[in-house]
């Protein structure tokens, strides 16, 4: 990626982060989580697509990916999800220190795993 | 396509390829959101279709409920300055969203019948997104709906009359 698309890739997550916090004043109030859990994956996919990799960030984002769209099903299982994500981080903890950010080529497995879509309505 | 097909099959699809959607799809598109009822068939609803990728991208920008990168954005609006003459308080305030949204149901099992993912976005920014159209004063974006060819098939949600619909009166069973 190129620095011109970095900054317009950064500057929709800014807009993405900015506006969601306006229109969380008139939304339901689940939507909050869900804007906060779907900016740290948006992140992450940004920084892999910069080709700046951590296999413990991106597996949480695999897992935001897999399961965030439980907000529109059932409060509890959305409510379930956050737990796991938070347990998720907990488990990961223990990498701290040998975990490191590698720069290069993607891991094909997240690109795979990028457009992961449980939603539906 | 059978028209049970389409009420049965349709799902909210916000994974799309890269590949753009022709005009005359589109076009058939707005074409079955016309045909929608229309409270004292006033029609004052509008319709931008948005297909160039850096005009999506501002709208993505400052509409978070947008997923995906979709060929087409088409915003379903209301003249509101136009309801109002036509259906006054009612038509402004009740007549003109629901059109929006009988228009948009419409458009969104067109949109399946050509074989096309769709999803409503109510999540965006009024204003900006208004700014960002260049909509006139008293032109309202009610809906947006994002369209492209599906990269995905989102499971069957569950449906159930059970509680929501009764016979005769509320909690009737006939």
């Amino acid at each position: 990626m190129g620095q011109v698309e970095l900054e317009a890739r950064l500057f929709e997550l800014v807009g993405y982060m900015l506006t969601s916090g306006r229109n969380l004043l008139d939304e339901t109030p689940m939507y909050g989580p869900f804007r906060l859990v779907d900016a740290a994956s948006r992140l992450i996919l940004l920084l892999e697509d910069e080709e700046i990799t951590s296999s413990r960030l991106s597996t949480i984002r695999e897992r935001i990916d897999a399961g965030k769209y439980s907000v529109m099903r059932s409060p509890g299982e959305f409510r379930t999800f956050l737990d796991s994500l938070v347990d998720a981080l907990v488990d990961h903890m223990d990498s701290h220190g040998k975990e490191v950010i590698r720069r290069g080529k993607r891991i094909e497995k997240n690109k795979a795993n990028a457009n992961v879509n449980l939603g539906g309505k | 396509m059978d028209l049970w097909e389409a009420i049965n099959g349709r799902r909210s699809v916000r994974a799309f390829l890269d590949r753009p959607v022709e005009r005359d799809i589109l076009e058939r598109l707005l074409e079955a959101a016309i045909w929608a009822p229309s409270g004292g068939n006033a029609q004052t609803w509008r319709f931008v279709i948005v297909t160039e990728s850096k005009r999506i991208r501002s709208i993505k920008t400052v509409s978070p409920g947008l997923f995906g990168d979709p060929a087409a954005v088409i915003a379903v609006c209301q003249d509101l300055a136009a309801a109002r003459e036509r259906g006054g308080t009612l038509g402004e305030t009740f007549l003109a969203p629901v059109d929006a949204a009988m228009a948009t149901e419409n458009l969104l099992l067109a949109a399946y019948a050509e074989g096309l993912g769709a999803c409503v976005i109510a999540s965006f920014h009024r204003g900006a997104v208004g700014r960002l159209l260049d909509l006139p004063e008293g032109v309202e974006p009610m809906l947006l709906v994002s369209v492209g060819w599906p990269a995905e098939s989102p499971p069957v949600p569950l449906r159930s009359k059970e509680g929501i619909v009764f016979f005769e009166v509320y909690n009737g069973s006939g």
